[in-house]
Order: structure tokens, then C-alpha cells, then sequence
């Protein structure tokens, strides 16, 4: 029927191809952010991030010749840095998103980018200008935000079949801090849940760490990984109070990740494959010509 | 046993922090800690941290333990004037600001705006006596200090009930809650500030209120333990933080950082109750955002040589070198150093909404702001003249507005006051007056104060068009 048709289309629309759920999620965290927090609507400098996004990308469509859908993957690399970085100027956010877009196509290892690139326009922007930062409060810590973050990552996550990469970080970071606040320290379980139920940590599990592109390919390799990045952002955090170490954690061990996949083999990952059609990454994904 | 109040200000769990306002009551005094306040400087891994605290009783009954990182020199403590606080609390206080229409009907030749200001008034024996030898009790006093008025011990101790038990014995009351708390600031190896005063020495320096003390040490952390001061707090309690910095603002990372409601106008009759208005405008931002939030007052470069306005409009005079010596900023001479950034928080906190002690972070941020509330003074004179008509409806519409914002902003009931829009339609012409709809603001979400609708509605449809733009993606592929 046409009617029924025309309800379904929106659905089918967001089966058609992953990016569009990830696009819908991290849009609908803008948009949480904005009216329910109270962030500032700094609207100019979101579109001064899309528009830079999408140069970058379109002009490496041009190059490599590679189909312009790809441009879909600029767009959720472009909402990841809406989410998190914060610069004073904007020129510091134009490079934070070149860095981001041009990581995907010239920082490569056999067939596939090395790094996150949200996460190293990220970290490119605050390393090389000093102009930007990451607000890890902005997102407080709360119930709604546990339930808005955790229901869509999971969805996201399971598609993409990365729940073991967020499962085995958020459970050995949360092992780990346990240990150290609450039965170390002997706070009460609620300075451990705060910690845990920061918005900030949540987006990071779900959304960034399991970009199946720059995870390693193995599982084995993965659980690995993954408990490596909960342990060093632990370490980093208590032993030299960096704010945000999720973030520099991941940068360090993507690194490794060409050395990951020489010494465990695993199947590569491919957009294409039925079930694998989300990407989980906050930023991502080249499309699978390409990557 | 002498009535003695416990203010337990705590510094640090390993390596840096300080926290403010812990009174422990002891016997039956009864004491509300409204307000404590506390400059923080950090440059580096250097931290200065001056607390003040609004201690009411007799002086006899103070006292203060504060956990520090580190042992402290004696070089590390010293004493700082009062005024200095003073002079921070009222050049960044929110504001109010007073603007005045002109007269339609009489354009003036020369119009003189006429800005004036308030601010809210923001309400804000021997030590020594030992009944157990502290090593018994697994307490050690690292160090001992006469500063000021104050007599300073430095203690170090293996296990909670040991400190609490020497602290009992001393003459302190802890609340039995405060030995949860106590415990993982040992385990973090911090070290007690334990601070009383001397009376005679008080005298000699002639002041009758307690002066601030200042401590410095250098570590990784940035923060503010907040925890002790909640051992025997059922309610919640306000802090008013002034940050110094090199760089731009400070901001919380484990609890948000939201600006206080500004640049809002508001009805004329606010002026006579600035400070309660603000005192309630706090409270209903402090439960819209949840309780759990850290709020922005003021943010503005501050330093000497910066030629932008220290202000706009200033309630006070910014700080100047010599309170810049006063509160620990060292780089901020006159004649050298860098970029003085100054960032006010206030933070209302409560067992159940802050668990964690309050973490820090200096960003490059120095985007100014500041907490600002605007008055508009209708033109005076004859307004019978058409324009004048004209602007009694806009003045009409606007006072509406301000009544709605009003509403919005405290909660205050705005029903008794429609003589305040019924003062300008009466001057309206009798078909005017008639003719005149009720006040209704299109563009204006719920409560007339929040986020305008048409925005968001905007920015909806803009959303659906990209995601349609993107469902044509696929077909569309380079040839």
C-alpha cells in the first residue's frame, strides 16, 4: 500500500546505507546538546567545519576519482567535530577538519587509513596550535544521556559488530577505576558511577574507538587493543590528571594498529557485507572503493 | 569543653587541590555555611589557592583542616587582605544596566545615554594540648607554623579513625559522615592543614574579621576537593570561584560549565530587588540544569596592558597589579608578563549532585562574558503625537516581554504586577487602547525567556533537507 510505503520510506532510507543512522545520531546530539544542555548554537563555526569537511573530501574525490557518496563520510567526520572540538579561532577548526579528512587518504597502510580521523583532527588541532581544546564536562553525566548515548551506540555498534571493542574499553576502564576509587580509595560507588556515566566517556565507547576501519582487523587483536586504550587512559588520567585521555589513548594505539594486524591476521573489514553496512566510527569511513 | 567549629578546608588528594567550606558545628552551635570563596591561580603545575570563608561565630570557635598535597613551607603560607575578595566580588558581580528611550515626539538634539549600574549582592588553649600522643594514633605533625594571626599544623596521618580520634581529642567535632571522606584523601596521601587562631596575635593586627589564608605548591592537579565541606551538610552550599590564568578560561571537566542566564531585559521595578532577583535567577538556572552544573559569571581578559574594555559596564574597577600580587598572580606586573585571564564560577553543590570533587581545566578560551540584566526607562515628555503612539504600543509589547522574562527567569508572579503594562495602554488614545491585541510572541518559545522557536524550527527543516540531499547521493556518482 502507498501509504504504508510512505511511512517505511524514512526507515528504508536509513537501512539503505549505515552512514545516514550515524549522521541521525550524532545530528540528534547536536541537537541535545544545543536544547537541552544549553550549549551555545555557534552556528558558524559548524558550518565553517561542514564546509571545510566537504571541500577536503570533494577535492580528494576528485583526485583518486572515487564516487561522491563518500561524501556522507566528511559529513559524520564534520558532526564528530561540532561534538568535540572547541577552538578559539576559526582557522584552528578549518585545520582541525583538514587534518581530519586528509588523514583518510594520506596516512595509509596497506589499503586502510591508520588513524580515527575526527580523532586525529582532533588532536592535530590541539597539539600544533595550542587554540583548541576538548570540554570533557560538556555533556555532565545523567541517566538520559546514559540511555540517548547507549541505545544508539549499540545499535550502531552491533551492526558493525565492534561491541566487543566497546564493551572490553568501557569494562576495563571501569574494572580498572573501580579497583583504584572504590576499593583502593574507598569512595562510594557513586564517584566511580559518575565517572563512568560521563557523557563525554559514552560518546567515545560508542562512537570513536569502534570505527571498524582503524580497529584491528582480528578479534583477538581487538580485545587486545581495546583493553590497552582503557588502561592507558586510566593511567594517563590518574597518574598525570590529563583531561580527555580516551582521546589520546586512541591516538597512540592507532599507531599500532599496522603492527596489530601484521602479527594477528584477521578478515578485513568491508562496508559492503550485509550486516557491516553502519559505520561505527565518530568520523570514518571512507567508502569501500577506497578504503 | 570550649564551643570550637571545625572549618575543614581540604587541599588535595595527591598531589594538588583545595576545597572550602567545612564547618563542622560543634556542641550546639548551629552554623550555616552560606558562601566560601576562593581565588585560584594556576600557571603550569603551579597552583595558588586563597580561601575565604564567611565565618560568623566567635573567632575562638575557628578552626580549619585543609588537606594539601604536599608539606607546606612555611614560605608557601601567608596571609592576604580581605579587600581582595572584595574587590574581585565587585568588579565581576552580575549586573544590572539602565538604558532610557528617547521621546518620538521630541527627538532631542543631543541624546546622552545614561548608563548606570549595581550589582547583585550576591550573599554572598593551646593547639597543642594533646590527650594521646598523635603517633599513637597513627598521626604525625609534619610541620608547625605561626602566620598571621594563625597557628598552622601540618599533619600526616595512616588511617581515618586515627586523624579523627586526634582531631576529637583536640577539641574538634567531625561528624561521624566526614570519616568516609577523610579515609581517601589518607589513601591519596595527603597531608592536613590544620589551621587555628591565636588570639592575642589577632589583636595585634587589629582586625576583627578572619583574614584569608594563601598556600602554593606545584602539581599535576587542578581541582577543588569539595566532598569534606558536604560531611555535615544536608543542604547545599555556594562557591564562588575566581580563576586566574595565562592562557583563557577555566572550566569544569566532570561536572558542565553553563553560562548564567545574560543580557536579559527586565521590568523597571527589578531595580529596588536586584539582589534577590538574582538570588532566584540563580536558584531556578541552578535546578533547570539539573544541580549538577558549574555556572560561568564572568570571563574577561584582565590584563594591565590589553586595551579592550576590562568591562562593559564595569561595577568595579578590574583588579590591577597590586591585587594581582595579592591573589598569587606573578606574572601579572605592569610592566612585563603576559596575559592575565580572569574567569568567575559559581557553583551550588550538594551531596547528591557532587559526588566527585570538582576537576579543573585552563582552556585557551577567552571569549568574554558576563552576567547582565538591562533596564529600559520609557520616554518621558508628551507622547500624543502619532510615533509616539506608535512606540506606547511597542513599549506596550516590550513590557509584556520583560514581565514574561521576568517569569522565566525567577519564577516571580507576574499577575500583580499588570499595572506595569496597564500604566502605558492607559496612555494610549481611547481607539488604540481598543484596538490593542494581547501580547503574543510568535517568535518566543515556552515562557518567553528560552531559545527561539523559529530557530529551531529552522534548523529542523534544514536538517530534513540534507538528509534528503544525502538520500540522492547514491545515484548521483562521478562519470
Amino acid at each position: 500500500m502507498a501509504h504504508t510505503r510512505s511511512i517505511l520510506r524514512p526507515i528504508a532510507f536509513l537501512q539503505r546505507d549505515a552512514r545516514h543512522f550515524q549522521i541521525l545520531f550524532l545530528g540528534t546530539f547536536l541537537l541535545y546538546g544545543l536544547l537541552a544542555l544549553h550549549w551555545d548554537a555557534e552556528w558558524q563555526r559548524y558550518a565553517l567545519i561542514l564546509v571545510t569537511c566537504f571541500a577536503v573530501q570533494a577535492l580528494f574525490i576528485q583526485w583518486k576519482g572515487l564516487a561522491w557518496n563518500s561524501m556522507k563520510s566528511a559529513a559524520i567526520t564534520a558532526l564528530g567535530l561540532c561534538l568535540l572540538l572547541k577552538a578559539g579561532s576559526v582557522w584552528t577548526l578549518a585545520l582541525g577538519a583538514s587534518v581530519a579528512i586528509a588523514s583518510k587518504f594520506l596516512i595509509r597502510w596497506k589499503g586502510k587509513h591508520i588513524f580515527n580521523p575526527g580523532n586525529l583532527g582532533i588532536a592535530a588541532a590541539v597539539l600544533l596550535t595550542g587554540d583548541a581544546w576538548v570540554s570533557p564536562g560538556q555533556w555532565g553525566s545523567g541517566a538520559t544521556l546514559v540511555f540517548l548515548v547507549g541505545a544508539a551506540g549499540l545499535m550502531v555498534v552491533l551492526r558493525v559488530g565492534r561491541i566487543d571493542t566497546s564493551l572490553v574499553f568501557l569494562g576495563t576502564f571501569a574494572a580498572f577505576d573501580y579497583v583504584r576509587t572504590v576499593l583502593y580509595l574507598g569512595w562510594g560507588s557513586d564517584v566511580w558511577m559518575h565517572k563512568l556515566t560521563n557523557g563525554s566517556l559514552l560518546l567515545f565507547t560508542f562512537f570513536m574507538i569502534t570505527d571498524p576501519m582503524t580497529t584491528p582487523k582480528a578479534p583477538k587483536a581487538r580485545l587486545f587493543w581495546s583493553a590497552g586504550i582503557a588502561v592507558l587512559a586510566f593511567v594517563l588520567s590518574w597518574k598525570f590528571w590529563i583531561n580527555a585521555t580516551p582521546i589520546w589513548a586512541l591516538l597512540i594505539f592507532c599507531a599500532f594498529n599496522p603492527i596489530l594486524d601484521h602479527l594477528i591476521h584477521g578478515e578485513p573489514f568491508h562496508w559492503a557485507r550485509p550486516g557491516n553496512r553502519i559505520s561505527s566510527n565518530l568520523i570514518p569511513i571512507q567508502h569501500q572503493d577506497h578504503a | 569543653m570550649r564551643n570550637l567549629f571545625l572549618l575543614a578546608t581540604i587541599i588535595a588528594a595527591m598531589r594538588s587541590m583545595a576545597f572550602c567550606g567545612f564547618y563542622v558545628a560543634k556542641a550546639d552551635a548551629t552554623l550555616f555555611n552560606d558562601r566560601s570563596e576562593v581565588i585560584l591561580v594556576r600557571d603550569g603545575e603551579r597552583t595558588i589557592i586563597t580561601m575565604s570563608n564567611d565565618f560568623k561565630g566567635d573567632v575562638r570557635d575557628f578552626a580549619m583542616v585543609v588537606p594539601v598535597p604536599v608539606v607546606l613551607r612555611e614560605s608557601d603560607i601567608r596571609i592576604v587582605e580581605r579587600r581582595v575578595f572584595d574587590m574581585l566580588d565587585s568588579y565581576s558581580s552580575p549586573r544590572l544596566v539602565e538604558y532610557y528611550d528617547e521621546n518620538p515626539c521630541h527627538p532631542p538634539v543631543m541624546y546622552e545615554m545614561d548608563v548606570a549600574t549595581s550589582r547583585a549582592e550576591v550573599t554572598s588553649d593551646k593547639f597543642l594540648e594533646n590527650k594521646k600522643s598523635p603517633q599513637s594514633l597513627g598521626v604525625t605533625i609534619e610541620a608547625q607554623y605561626a602566620v598571621g594571626e594563625y597557628d598552622i599544623l601540618i599533619l600526616s596521618a595512616t588511617e581515618s579513625a586515627g586523624l579523627k580520634q586526634w582531631l576529637t581529642e583536640n577539641g574538634y567535632r567531625i561528624p561521624e559522615t566526614a570519616n568516609d571522606v577523610l579515609e581517601p584523601y589518607i589513601k591519596s596521601n595527603l597531608k592536613f592543614f590544620v589551621v587555628k587562631v591565636d588570639l592575642s596575635r589577632m589583636q595585634q593586627t587589629g582586625s576583627a574579621f578572619l583574614r584569608p589564608i594563601q598556600i602554593r605548591f606545584d602539581s599535576h592537579k587542578f581541582m577543588l576537593p569539595i566532598r569534606l565541606g558536604m560531611a555535615n551538610s544536608t543542604g547545599s552550599q555556594d562557591m564562588i570561584v575566581y580563576a586566574f590564568t595565562r592562557t583563557g578560561r577555566v572550566e569544569c571537566v566532570n561536572y558542565r560549565t553553563t553560562k548564567v542566564p545574560t543580557d536579559r531585559n527586565i521590568p523597571l521595578f527589578v531595580k529596588q530587588k536586584f539582589g534577590y532577583f538574582y538570588k532566584d535567577l540563580f536558584a531556578r538556572a541552578h535546578r533547570r540544569e539539573g544541580k549538577n552544573t558549574v555556572f560561568l559569571e564572568y570571563a574577561w581578559n584582565v590584563t594591565p596592558s590589553f586595551g579592550g574594555m576590562k568591562c562593559d559596564p564595569c561595577v568595579g574597577p578590574p583588579p590591577m597589579p597590586r591585587e594581582f600580587a595579592e591573589a598569587g598572580v606573578d606574572w601579572g606586573g605592569q610592566n612585563g608578563g603576559g596575559q592575565v585571564f580572569f574567569t568567575r564560577l559559581h557553583v551550588r553543590y550538594g551531596r547528591e549532585k557532587f559526588p566527585q570533587d570538582l576537576v579543573f581545566q585552563v582552556t585557551p578560551n577567552t571569549e568574554h562574558f558576563q552576567a547582565r540584566y538591562v533596564l529600559t526607562h520609557p520616554a518621558t515628555g508628551d507622547l500624543t503625537c502619532s510615533s509616539g503612539q506608535d512606540y506606547l504600543e511597542t513599549l506596550y509589547y516590550r513590557r509584556h516581554r520583560e514581565l514574561e522574562e521576568l517569569n522565566a527567569l525567577t519564577g516571580w508572579d507576574i499577575t500583580k504586577r499588570q499595572s506595569y503594562t496597564n500604566d502605558v495602554k492607559n496612555q494610549l488614545s481611547p481607539e488604540r487602547r481598543n484596538n490593542i491585541g494581547g501580547p503574543w510572541i510568535p517568535w518566543k518559545g515556552p515562557g518567553g525567556g528560552g531559545t527561539p522557536m523559529l530557530g529551531w524550527l529552522a534548523l529542523m527543516g534544514l536538517f530534513a533537507v540534507v538528509l534528503r540531499i544525502l538520500q540522492q547521493w547514491p545515484q548521483r556518482r562521478l562519470a
